[in-house]
Protein backbone atom coordinates (compact mmCIF):
# COMPACT_ATOMS: atom_id res chain seq x y z
CA UNK A 1 0.00 0.00 0.00
CA UNK A 2 1.46 3.19 -0.85
CA UNK A 3 -0.45 6.19 0.98
CA UNK A 4 0.75 9.56 1.23
CA UNK A 5 -0.05 11.10 4.15
CA UNK A 6 -0.24 14.95 5.33
CA UNK A 7 -0.83 16.18 8.63
CA UNK A 8 -4.01 18.78 8.64
CA UNK A 9 -2.55 21.63 8.92
CA UNK A 10 -0.33 21.51 5.82
CA UNK A 11 -4.00 20.62 4.42
CA UNK A 12 -5.32 23.63 5.95
CA UNK A 13 -2.93 26.28 4.12
CA UNK A 14 -3.00 23.87 0.85
CA UNK A 15 -6.81 24.39 0.79
CA UNK A 16 -8.07 25.61 -2.51
CA UNK A 17 -6.43 26.37 -5.78
CA UNK A 18 -2.83 26.12 -5.37
CA UNK A 19 -1.79 25.27 -7.84
CA UNK A 20 -1.98 22.64 -10.26
CA UNK A 21 -4.41 19.30 -9.58
CA UNK A 22 -1.73 17.50 -7.44
CA UNK A 23 -3.99 14.42 -6.98
CA UNK A 24 -6.14 13.02 -10.30
CA UNK A 25 -9.75 11.64 -9.70
CA UNK A 26 -8.40 8.13 -10.97
CA UNK A 27 -5.64 8.23 -8.23
CA UNK A 28 -8.36 8.90 -5.43
CA UNK A 29 -10.48 6.40 -6.67
CA UNK A 30 -8.08 3.66 -6.51
CA UNK A 31 -6.99 5.28 -2.71
CA UNK A 32 -10.63 4.90 -2.06
CA UNK A 33 -10.97 1.46 -3.43
CA UNK A 34 -7.26 0.28 -1.15
CA UNK A 35 -8.66 1.66 1.96
CA UNK A 36 -11.78 -0.12 1.39
CA UNK A 37 -10.09 -3.62 0.93
CA UNK A 38 -7.86 -2.45 3.84
CA UNK A 39 -10.07 -2.16 6.19
CA UNK A 40 -11.87 -5.74 5.42
CA UNK A 41 -8.18 -7.33 6.01
CA UNK A 42 -7.84 -5.23 9.04
CA UNK A 43 -11.23 -6.70 10.46
CA UNK A 44 -9.81 -10.01 9.34
CA UNK A 45 -6.64 -9.76 10.98
CA UNK A 46 -8.48 -8.62 14.31
CA UNK A 47 -11.26 -10.70 14.54
CA UNK A 48 -13.99 -9.08 14.03
CA UNK A 49 -16.71 -8.86 11.38
CA UNK A 50 -15.40 -7.02 8.62
CA UNK A 51 -18.94 -5.31 7.47
CA UNK A 52 -19.51 -3.88 10.71
CA UNK A 53 -15.85 -2.46 11.08
CA UNK A 54 -16.09 1.50 11.82
CA UNK A 55 -13.58 4.23 11.91
CA UNK A 56 -13.18 3.57 15.64
CA UNK A 57 -12.30 0.81 15.17
CA UNK A 58 -10.05 1.47 12.87
CA UNK A 59 -7.91 3.85 15.16
CA UNK A 60 -8.07 1.47 18.17
CA UNK A 61 -6.76 -1.83 16.05
CA UNK A 62 -3.93 0.62 14.28
CA UNK A 63 -2.91 2.26 17.88
CA UNK A 64 -2.94 -1.71 19.29
CA UNK A 65 -0.86 -3.11 16.03
CA UNK A 66 1.34 -0.12 15.78
CA UNK A 67 2.32 1.17 19.44
CA UNK A 68 3.99 4.77 19.36
CA UNK A 69 5.45 6.95 21.94
CA UNK A 70 5.53 10.17 19.75
CA UNK A 71 3.94 13.03 21.49
CA UNK A 72 2.72 14.74 18.15
CA UNK A 73 -0.58 13.08 17.68
CA UNK A 74 -0.68 13.44 14.06
CA UNK A 75 3.22 11.98 13.76
CA UNK A 76 1.82 8.65 14.44
CA UNK A 77 0.11 6.16 12.20
CA UNK A 78 -3.49 6.24 10.97
CA UNK A 79 -5.61 5.07 8.88
CA UNK A 80 -7.89 7.05 7.10
CA UNK A 81 -10.79 7.29 4.73
CA UNK A 82 -8.91 9.16 2.10
CA UNK A 83 -11.35 12.20 1.51
CA UNK A 84 -10.07 13.05 5.06
CA UNK A 85 -6.45 13.14 4.46
CA UNK A 86 -6.36 14.28 0.58
CA UNK A 87 -7.56 17.27 1.11
CA UNK A 88 -10.65 18.32 -1.63
CA UNK A 89 -9.10 20.48 -4.74
CA UNK A 90 -10.65 22.40 -7.93
CA UNK A 91 -10.24 20.53 -11.31
CA UNK A 92 -8.47 21.84 -14.48
CA UNK A 93 -10.83 25.33 -14.71
CA UNK A 94 -9.93 24.99 -18.58
CA UNK A 95 -10.93 22.69 -21.04
CA UNK A 96 -8.63 21.11 -24.00
CA UNK A 97 -8.32 24.44 -26.47
CA UNK A 98 -7.30 26.04 -23.28
CA UNK A 99 -10.60 27.97 -23.20
CA UNK A 100 -12.00 28.51 -19.15
CA UNK A 101 -14.97 26.64 -18.40
CA UNK A 102 -17.02 29.81 -15.52
CA UNK A 103 -17.84 32.74 -17.24
CA UNK A 104 -16.02 34.39 -14.32
CA UNK A 105 -12.63 32.87 -14.42
CA UNK A 106 -10.46 35.93 -15.29
CA UNK A 107 -11.39 37.70 -12.23
CA UNK A 108 -9.32 35.32 -10.19
CA UNK A 109 -11.89 34.55 -7.82
CA UNK A 110 -14.51 33.29 -9.44
CA UNK A 111 -16.47 31.41 -6.55
CA UNK A 112 -16.35 34.36 -4.81
CA UNK A 113 -18.01 36.83 -7.26
CA UNK A 114 -20.39 34.32 -8.64
CA UNK A 115 -21.24 33.82 -4.99
CA UNK A 116 -21.77 36.94 -4.82
CA UNK A 117 -24.11 37.23 -7.95
CA UNK A 118 -26.22 34.78 -6.28
CA UNK A 119 -26.85 36.02 -3.26
CA UNK A 120 -27.74 39.32 -5.35
CA UNK A 121 -30.00 37.74 -7.60
CA UNK A 122 -31.78 36.71 -4.33
CA UNK A 123 -32.22 39.91 -2.72
CA UNK A 124 -33.43 41.39 -5.83
CA UNK A 125 -36.18 38.16 -5.85
CA UNK A 126 -37.19 39.11 -2.42
CA UNK A 127 -37.79 42.93 -2.51
CA UNK A 128 -39.47 42.01 -6.37
CA UNK A 129 -42.24 39.46 -3.90
CA UNK A 130 -42.33 42.32 -1.49
CA UNK A 131 -42.99 44.65 -4.03
CA UNK A 132 -45.63 42.51 -5.22
CA UNK A 133 -47.17 42.26 -1.81
CA UNK A 134 -47.18 45.55 -1.16
CA UNK A 135 -49.67 46.30 -4.77
CA UNK A 136 -51.61 43.59 -3.86
CA UNK A 137 -52.30 45.64 -0.16
CA UNK A 138 -51.10 42.37 1.56
CA UNK A 139 -49.06 42.68 4.88
CA UNK A 140 -45.66 41.92 4.77
CA UNK A 141 -44.78 38.84 7.25
CA UNK A 142 -42.79 39.41 9.77
CA UNK A 143 -41.74 36.42 11.87
CA UNK A 144 -38.49 37.11 12.54
CA UNK A 145 -35.63 34.26 12.62
CA UNK A 146 -33.71 33.66 15.65
CA UNK A 147 -30.67 35.22 16.00
CA UNK A 148 -29.81 34.49 18.98
CA UNK A 149 -29.69 29.93 18.05
CA UNK A 150 -27.35 30.40 14.43
CA UNK A 151 -24.03 31.86 13.52
CA UNK A 152 -22.43 32.46 10.21
CA UNK A 153 -19.97 30.48 8.83
CA UNK A 154 -16.64 31.80 9.50
CA UNK A 155 -13.95 32.75 6.82
CA UNK A 156 -12.16 29.46 6.93
CA UNK A 157 -15.52 27.09 6.72
CA UNK A 158 -16.43 29.42 3.61
CA UNK A 159 -13.21 28.85 1.83
CA UNK A 160 -13.61 25.17 2.26
CA UNK A 161 -16.60 25.17 1.11
CA UNK A 162 -15.51 27.49 -2.36
CA UNK A 163 -11.90 25.87 -2.43
CA UNK A 164 -11.15 29.45 -2.82
CA UNK A 165 -8.96 31.91 -0.85
CA UNK A 166 -10.49 35.05 0.47
CA UNK A 167 -9.53 38.14 1.86
CA UNK A 168 -10.90 39.19 5.20
CA UNK A 169 -12.39 42.54 3.15
CA UNK A 170 -14.21 40.22 0.83
CA UNK A 171 -15.65 37.74 4.04
CA UNK A 172 -16.93 41.15 5.79
CA UNK A 173 -18.73 41.73 2.31
CA UNK A 174 -20.10 38.79 1.90
CA UNK A 175 -21.78 38.58 5.14
CA UNK A 176 -22.93 41.98 5.23
CA UNK A 177 -24.91 41.09 2.18
CA UNK A 178 -26.17 38.16 4.16
CA UNK A 179 -27.25 40.39 6.53
CA UNK A 180 -29.07 42.45 4.32
CA UNK A 181 -30.87 39.68 3.29
CA UNK A 182 -32.58 38.71 6.48
CA UNK A 183 -32.89 41.53 7.28
CA UNK A 184 -35.59 41.94 5.04
CA UNK A 185 -39.36 41.13 5.77
CA UNK A 186 -39.92 38.75 3.45
CA UNK A 187 -36.76 36.99 3.73
CA UNK A 188 -38.74 33.48 4.76
CA UNK A 189 -38.72 32.83 0.46
CA UNK A 190 -35.50 32.25 0.49
CA UNK A 191 -34.86 30.74 3.85
CA UNK A 192 -33.31 27.35 2.56
CA UNK A 193 -30.46 29.67 0.75
CA UNK A 194 -29.65 31.69 3.63
CA UNK A 195 -29.56 28.19 6.06
CA UNK A 196 -26.57 26.98 3.70
CA UNK A 197 -24.62 29.52 5.30
CA UNK A 198 -25.34 29.78 8.80
CA UNK A 199 -24.71 27.07 11.86
CA UNK A 200 -26.33 26.18 14.76
CA UNK A 201 -24.74 27.25 18.19
CA UNK A 202 -25.19 24.61 20.11
CA UNK A 203 -27.14 25.97 23.15
CA UNK A 204 -25.49 27.67 26.32
CA UNK A 205 -24.40 26.63 30.07
CA UNK A 206 -27.10 23.07 29.76
CA UNK A 207 -24.01 20.76 30.59
CA UNK A 208 -23.24 21.80 34.61
CA UNK A 209 -24.20 19.79 36.54
CA UNK A 210 -25.28 21.62 40.52
CA UNK A 211 -24.30 19.30 43.13
CA UNK A 212 -27.51 18.73 46.04
CA UNK A 213 -26.65 20.33 49.04
CA UNK A 214 -24.46 18.12 51.78
CA UNK A 215 -25.45 17.86 55.78
CA UNK A 216 -22.73 17.67 58.45
CA UNK A 217 -23.03 16.05 62.18
CA UNK A 218 -25.37 19.35 63.16
CA UNK A 219 -28.12 18.54 60.20
CA UNK A 220 -26.57 22.06 58.81
CA UNK A 221 -27.13 22.44 55.37
CA UNK A 222 -23.54 23.13 53.64
CA UNK A 223 -22.23 23.08 50.32
CA UNK A 224 -18.56 23.93 48.74
CA UNK A 225 -17.02 25.67 45.68
CA UNK A 226 -13.80 26.45 43.93
CA UNK A 227 -12.47 29.45 42.08
CA UNK A 228 -9.67 30.57 40.42
CA UNK A 229 -8.44 33.76 39.72
CA UNK A 230 -5.03 34.65 37.83
CA UNK A 231 -3.03 32.56 40.44
CA UNK A 232 -5.16 32.48 43.12
CA UNK A 233 -6.78 29.30 43.62
CA UNK A 234 -9.09 29.34 46.70
CA UNK A 235 -12.11 26.77 48.07
CA UNK A 236 -15.31 28.38 50.05
CA UNK A 237 -17.84 26.55 52.49
CA UNK A 238 -21.18 28.00 52.61
CA UNK A 239 -23.01 26.73 55.60
CA UNK A 240 -26.97 27.71 55.86
CA UNK A 241 -28.50 28.88 58.91
CA UNK A 242 -25.50 31.53 59.75
CA UNK A 243 -25.51 34.69 60.65
CA UNK A 244 -23.07 36.00 57.62
CA UNK A 245 -19.51 35.52 59.60
CA UNK A 246 -16.81 34.82 56.98
CA UNK A 247 -13.60 33.82 58.03
CA UNK A 248 -10.51 33.61 54.93
CA UNK A 249 -7.40 31.13 56.76
CA UNK A 250 -8.92 30.99 59.44
CA UNK A 251 -8.84 34.75 60.15
CA UNK A 252 -11.94 37.60 59.87
CA UNK A 253 -12.31 39.15 56.78
CA UNK A 254 -11.95 42.13 57.85
CA UNK A 255 -7.98 41.37 59.19
CA UNK A 256 -7.38 39.66 55.76
CA UNK A 257 -8.55 42.10 53.67
CA UNK A 258 -8.13 45.76 54.67
CA UNK A 259 -9.63 47.45 51.43
CA UNK A 260 -13.19 48.07 50.70
CA UNK A 261 -12.96 46.80 47.29
CA UNK A 262 -12.28 43.66 48.15
CA UNK A 263 -14.55 43.20 51.14
CA UNK A 264 -17.35 44.13 48.27
CA UNK A 265 -16.59 41.87 45.97
CA UNK A 266 -16.82 38.77 48.85
CA UNK A 267 -20.26 40.01 49.47
CA UNK A 268 -21.52 40.65 45.92
CA UNK A 269 -22.61 37.32 44.95
CA UNK A 270 -24.55 37.55 48.59
CA UNK A 271 -25.73 41.02 48.10
CA UNK A 272 -26.86 39.80 44.71
CA UNK A 273 -29.23 37.00 45.54
CA UNK A 274 -29.94 38.52 48.86
CA UNK A 275 -28.74 36.54 51.40
CA UNK A 276 -26.50 38.74 53.64
CA UNK A 277 -27.19 37.87 57.04
CA UNK A 278 -28.23 34.33 56.24
CA UNK A 279 -25.18 32.38 55.21
CA UNK A 280 -22.00 31.66 56.86
CA UNK A 281 -18.42 30.82 54.66
CA UNK A 282 -15.28 29.18 55.55
CA UNK A 283 -12.86 30.11 52.57
CA UNK A 284 -8.98 29.16 51.78
CA UNK A 285 -6.99 30.60 49.44
CA UNK A 286 -3.12 30.07 48.55
CA UNK A 287 -1.61 32.57 46.02
CA UNK A 288 -2.33 35.63 43.97
CA UNK A 289 -2.08 39.29 45.29
CA UNK A 290 -4.84 41.34 47.07
CA UNK A 291 -7.23 41.59 44.35
CA UNK A 292 -7.00 38.13 42.94
CA UNK A 293 -8.05 36.23 46.65
CA UNK A 294 -10.73 38.19 46.50
CA UNK A 295 -12.00 37.35 42.98
CA UNK A 296 -11.09 33.69 43.56
CA UNK A 297 -12.84 33.70 46.81
CA UNK A 298 -15.88 35.23 44.65
CA UNK A 299 -16.16 32.98 42.07
CA UNK A 300 -15.73 29.75 44.86
CA UNK A 301 -18.58 31.46 47.21
CA UNK A 302 -20.66 32.01 43.90
CA UNK A 303 -20.40 28.23 42.88
CA UNK A 304 -20.98 27.36 46.74
CA UNK A 305 -24.52 29.33 46.38
CA UNK A 306 -25.75 27.83 43.13
CA UNK A 307 -26.62 25.02 45.16
CA UNK A 308 -28.55 26.97 47.44
CA UNK A 309 -30.98 28.50 44.69
CA UNK A 310 -33.31 27.79 42.26
CA UNK A 311 -32.01 27.44 38.16
CA UNK A 312 -33.31 30.94 37.54
CA UNK A 313 -31.41 32.50 40.16
CA UNK A 314 -28.92 30.63 38.99
CA UNK A 315 -29.23 31.87 35.39
CA UNK A 316 -29.17 35.40 36.65
CA UNK A 317 -26.01 34.89 38.28
CA UNK A 318 -24.38 33.88 35.31
CA UNK A 319 -25.70 36.92 33.38
CA UNK A 320 -24.30 39.16 36.15
CA UNK A 321 -20.94 37.75 35.07
CA UNK A 322 -20.70 35.81 38.96
CA UNK A 323 -19.90 32.03 37.25
CA UNK A 324 -17.26 32.85 34.80
CA UNK A 325 -13.43 32.15 35.19
CA UNK A 326 -11.76 35.55 34.78
CA UNK A 327 -9.39 34.39 31.97
CA UNK A 328 -6.89 37.49 32.00
CA UNK A 329 -3.81 36.80 33.41
CA UNK A 330 -0.33 38.39 33.10
CA UNK A 331 0.65 39.45 29.52
CA UNK A 332 4.45 37.51 29.17
CA UNK A 333 7.15 39.46 28.31
CA UNK A 334 8.16 39.45 25.01
CA UNK A 335 12.17 39.45 23.41
CA UNK A 336 13.11 42.96 21.95
CA UNK A 337 11.06 44.88 24.30
CA UNK A 338 11.03 46.15 27.48
CA UNK A 339 7.97 44.50 29.16
CA UNK A 340 4.56 43.09 27.30
CA UNK A 341 3.85 45.89 25.86
CA UNK A 342 6.61 48.78 26.55
CA UNK A 343 9.07 49.05 23.88
CA UNK A 344 12.97 50.35 24.29
CA UNK A 345 13.48 53.69 24.21
CA UNK A 346 13.77 54.86 21.01
CA UNK A 347 17.07 56.67 20.10
CA UNK A 348 17.81 58.35 16.32
CA UNK A 349 21.43 57.50 16.45
CA UNK B 1 -17.44 45.34 12.32
CA UNK B 2 -16.92 41.47 11.70
CA UNK B 3 -12.15 41.35 12.52
CA UNK B 4 -11.68 42.44 15.40
CA UNK B 5 -9.02 45.10 15.64
CA UNK B 6 -7.51 44.72 19.08
CA UNK B 7 -7.64 41.28 20.90
CA UNK B 8 -8.41 40.53 24.70
CA UNK B 9 -8.55 37.18 26.11
CA UNK B 10 -12.31 36.64 25.99
CA UNK B 11 -13.45 35.07 22.39
CA UNK B 12 -15.38 37.90 20.38
CA UNK B 13 -18.96 36.14 21.01
CA UNK B 14 -18.82 36.57 25.44
CA UNK B 15 -21.38 39.87 25.85
CA UNK B 16 -20.80 42.20 28.57
CA UNK B 17 -22.11 41.16 32.11
CA UNK B 18 -25.18 43.02 33.73
CA UNK B 19 -25.11 43.75 37.83
CA UNK B 20 -28.10 45.84 38.56
CA UNK B 21 -30.28 43.54 40.51
CA UNK B 22 -33.89 45.47 39.52
CA UNK B 23 -33.48 44.27 35.71
CA UNK B 24 -33.43 40.84 36.40
CA UNK B 25 -36.49 41.33 38.92
CA UNK B 26 -38.60 43.03 36.37
CA UNK B 27 -41.61 40.68 34.76
CA UNK B 28 -42.02 39.65 31.29
CA UNK B 29 -44.49 42.30 30.13
CA UNK B 30 -42.30 45.09 30.70
CA UNK B 31 -39.75 44.76 28.29
CA UNK B 32 -39.67 46.63 24.97
CA UNK B 33 -38.78 44.70 21.51
CA UNK B 34 -34.69 45.46 21.95
CA UNK B 35 -34.90 44.03 25.93
CA UNK B 36 -36.37 40.88 24.50
CA UNK B 37 -34.02 39.96 21.98
CA UNK B 38 -30.59 41.22 24.60
CA UNK B 39 -32.27 38.83 26.70
CA UNK B 40 -32.58 35.87 23.85
CA UNK B 41 -29.17 36.08 23.21
CA UNK B 42 -28.05 36.67 26.27
CA UNK B 43 -29.62 33.14 27.02
CA UNK B 44 -27.64 31.18 24.38
CA UNK B 45 -24.28 33.13 24.42
CA UNK B 46 -21.29 33.43 27.19
CA UNK B 47 -21.04 36.31 29.19
CA UNK B 48 -17.79 37.49 30.67
CA UNK B 49 -16.98 38.15 34.24
CA UNK B 50 -17.78 41.15 36.22
CA UNK B 51 -14.67 43.47 36.97
CA UNK B 52 -13.35 43.87 40.36
CA UNK B 53 -14.80 47.46 40.31
CA UNK B 54 -17.87 46.59 39.66
CA UNK B 55 -20.65 45.23 42.42
CA UNK B 56 -24.27 45.66 42.51
CA UNK B 57 -24.15 46.95 46.28
CA UNK B 58 -25.54 50.33 46.02
CA UNK B 59 -23.11 51.96 46.62
CA UNK B 60 -21.32 51.21 43.99
CA UNK B 61 -21.61 53.91 40.73
CA UNK B 62 -19.75 53.59 37.28
CA UNK B 63 -19.27 57.19 36.94
CA UNK B 64 -17.39 57.60 40.55
CA UNK B 65 -15.37 54.37 39.66
CA UNK B 66 -14.35 55.87 36.29
CA UNK B 67 -13.32 58.82 38.20
CA UNK B 68 -11.37 57.21 40.62
CA UNK B 69 -9.70 55.12 38.10
CA UNK B 70 -8.73 58.53 36.26
CA UNK B 71 -7.04 60.19 39.75
CA UNK B 72 -4.94 56.92 40.68
CA UNK B 73 -1.51 56.87 40.09
CA UNK B 74 1.15 54.14 39.54
CA UNK B 75 -1.68 51.43 39.75
CA UNK B 76 -2.71 52.80 43.39
CA UNK B 77 -6.26 52.27 43.77
CA UNK B 78 -6.92 52.52 47.02
CA UNK B 79 -4.86 55.54 47.53
CA UNK B 80 -7.29 57.18 45.19
CA UNK B 81 -10.54 55.27 46.68
CA UNK B 82 -9.82 56.98 49.86
CA UNK B 83 -8.92 59.87 48.09
CA UNK B 84 -12.51 60.14 46.42
CA UNK B 85 -14.61 59.01 49.73
CA UNK B 86 -12.62 61.69 50.98
CA UNK B 87 -14.30 64.27 48.71
CA UNK B 88 -17.51 62.90 48.86
CA UNK B 89 -17.29 63.63 52.80
CA UNK B 90 -15.62 66.92 52.60
CA UNK B 91 -18.40 68.04 50.23
CA UNK B 92 -21.29 66.54 52.74
CA UNK B 93 -19.63 68.62 55.17
CA UNK B 94 -19.30 72.13 53.84
CA UNK B 95 -23.12 71.29 52.18
CA UNK B 96 -24.38 70.60 56.23
CA UNK B 97 -22.77 73.78 57.65
CA UNK B 98 -24.21 75.84 54.96
CA UNK B 99 -27.82 73.60 55.62
CA UNK B 100 -26.79 75.11 58.97
CA UNK B 101 -26.48 78.27 58.70
CA UNK B 102 -29.14 79.14 56.36
CA UNK B 103 -32.43 80.40 57.22
CA UNK B 104 -35.35 78.61 56.74
CA UNK B 105 -36.52 79.77 53.66
CA UNK B 106 -33.56 78.58 51.60
CA UNK B 107 -32.95 75.11 53.74
CA UNK B 108 -34.80 73.01 50.94
CA UNK B 109 -32.69 74.72 47.75
CA UNK B 110 -29.60 73.62 49.92
CA UNK B 111 -28.71 70.13 48.30
CA UNK B 112 -26.71 67.66 50.39
CA UNK B 113 -26.19 64.60 48.47
CA UNK B 114 -22.77 64.43 47.48
CA UNK B 115 -23.34 61.58 44.64
CA UNK B 116 -25.41 64.03 43.42
CA UNK B 117 -23.50 67.17 43.54
CA UNK B 118 -20.96 64.99 41.38
CA UNK B 119 -23.33 64.00 38.43
CA UNK B 120 -24.48 67.78 38.47
CA UNK B 121 -20.62 69.40 38.27
CA UNK B 122 -19.76 66.42 35.83
CA UNK B 123 -22.86 67.76 33.46
CA UNK B 124 -22.29 70.99 33.96
CA UNK B 125 -18.68 70.32 32.74
CA UNK B 126 -19.58 68.58 29.48
CA UNK B 127 -18.65 70.22 26.27
CA UNK B 128 -21.06 69.85 23.48
CA UNK B 129 -18.90 70.67 20.53
CA UNK B 130 -15.05 69.75 20.29
CA UNK B 131 -12.80 71.31 17.93
CA UNK B 132 -10.42 68.48 15.95
CA UNK B 133 -7.25 68.72 13.90
CA UNK B 134 -8.28 68.00 9.71
CA UNK B 135 -5.26 68.53 7.06
CA UNK B 136 -6.79 70.02 4.47
CA UNK B 137 -4.52 70.75 1.38
CA UNK B 138 -1.18 71.09 3.28
CA UNK B 139 -2.76 73.05 5.91
CA UNK B 140 -4.35 71.78 9.61
CA UNK B 141 -7.31 73.51 10.94
CA UNK B 142 -9.04 73.27 13.92
CA UNK B 143 -12.73 72.14 12.72
CA UNK B 144 -15.10 72.47 15.00
CA UNK B 145 -16.88 68.66 15.54
CA UNK B 146 -20.22 67.31 17.61
CA UNK B 147 -18.48 65.06 20.30
CA UNK B 148 -20.20 61.71 21.75
CA UNK B 149 -20.60 61.14 24.84
CA UNK B 150 -18.42 58.68 26.23
CA UNK B 151 -16.00 62.04 24.89
CA UNK B 152 -17.68 64.33 26.72
CA UNK B 153 -17.69 62.32 30.32
CA UNK B 154 -13.88 61.60 29.64
CA UNK B 155 -12.97 65.75 29.10
CA UNK B 156 -15.35 66.95 31.69
CA UNK B 157 -13.53 64.35 34.20
CA UNK B 158 -9.86 65.50 32.89
CA UNK B 159 -10.34 68.92 33.44
CA UNK B 160 -11.62 68.62 36.80
CA UNK B 161 -8.29 66.33 37.70
CA UNK B 162 -5.82 68.67 36.02
CA UNK B 163 -7.13 71.78 37.18
CA UNK B 164 -6.78 70.35 40.82
CA UNK B 165 -3.55 68.94 40.09
CA UNK B 166 -1.80 72.12 38.77
CA UNK B 167 -3.52 75.36 39.36
CA UNK B 168 -3.80 74.97 43.14
CA UNK B 169 -1.98 75.54 45.95
CA UNK B 170 0.82 73.20 46.26
CA UNK B 171 0.52 72.34 50.46
CA UNK B 172 -3.97 71.67 49.59
CA UNK B 173 -4.87 68.26 49.98
CA UNK B 174 -6.40 66.47 46.53
CA UNK B 175 -9.77 66.14 48.41
CA UNK B 176 -10.19 69.79 49.93
CA UNK B 177 -9.09 71.00 46.09
CA UNK B 178 -11.70 68.70 43.79
CA UNK B 179 -14.75 68.98 46.73
CA UNK B 180 -14.29 73.30 46.27
CA UNK B 181 -14.27 72.80 42.40
CA UNK B 182 -17.29 70.30 42.67
CA UNK B 183 -18.96 72.58 44.43
CA UNK B 184 -18.38 75.52 41.81
CA UNK B 185 -18.57 73.07 39.08
CA UNK B 186 -22.34 72.11 40.48
CA UNK B 187 -23.02 76.20 40.77
CA UNK B 188 -22.02 76.94 36.93
CA UNK B 189 -19.06 78.76 38.21
CA UNK B 190 -15.16 78.04 38.73
CA UNK B 191 -12.54 77.39 36.08
CA UNK B 192 -12.99 74.33 34.42
CA UNK B 193 -16.64 75.80 33.38
CA UNK B 194 -14.27 78.76 32.05
CA UNK B 195 -12.76 76.23 30.24
CA UNK B 196 -15.99 74.71 28.27
CA UNK B 197 -17.10 78.57 27.65
CA UNK B 198 -13.39 78.67 26.03
CA UNK B 199 -14.04 75.52 23.86
CA UNK B 200 -17.23 76.98 22.85
CA UNK B 201 -16.35 80.40 21.76
CA UNK B 202 -12.90 78.78 20.09
CA UNK B 203 -16.09 76.17 18.19
CA UNK B 204 -18.04 79.57 17.31
CA UNK B 205 -14.92 81.51 15.77
CA UNK B 206 -14.19 78.66 13.32
CA UNK B 207 -17.53 78.01 12.66
CA UNK B 208 -16.09 79.42 9.08
CA UNK B 209 -14.04 75.89 8.62
CA UNK B 210 -17.50 73.33 9.78
CA UNK B 211 -17.73 72.43 6.00
CA UNK B 212 -14.55 70.85 6.41
CA UNK B 213 -16.13 67.83 8.19
CA UNK B 214 -15.25 65.21 5.47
Amino acid sequence: LRLIYTTTAVQRKNVGASGPEKYTEAFIKKQIEEFNLGKRHLANMMGEDPETFTQEDIDRAIAYLFPSGLFDGHARPMMKHPREIFPEQRKIQWGEDGRPFHFLFYTGKQSYYSLMHETYEKLLNVEKHQDQLIAQDLPLQKEKRNLAGSRWLTKIELEEMLLEKLSDDDYSRFIQLLQKLTDLPCSDIEEKYIQKFSKELPVQMQKVVIEPLQYDEQGVAFSTGEGRRKTARATAVVYDNGTGKMTVNGKDILHYFPVLQDREQLLFPFQFLGRIGKHDAVCTVSGGGRSAQAGAIRLACAKALRSFVTEKEVEFMRQAGLLTVDPRVKERKKPGQEGARRKFTWKKR
Amino acid sequence: RLMQVRWSRYNPSYLEPEVNKEFYQKPLEELTEEEREQMELKAVRPIKAAPPSLSSSVFSDPMISKFTNMMMRDGNKVLARSLMTQTLEAIKRKQLEKYHKAPETEKETIECNPYVIFHQALKNCQPIIGLSNITKGGKTYQVPVPLKDNRKRFLAMKWLITECRENKHRRTLMPEKLSQELLLAFKNEGPVIKRKHALHKMAEANRAYAHFRW
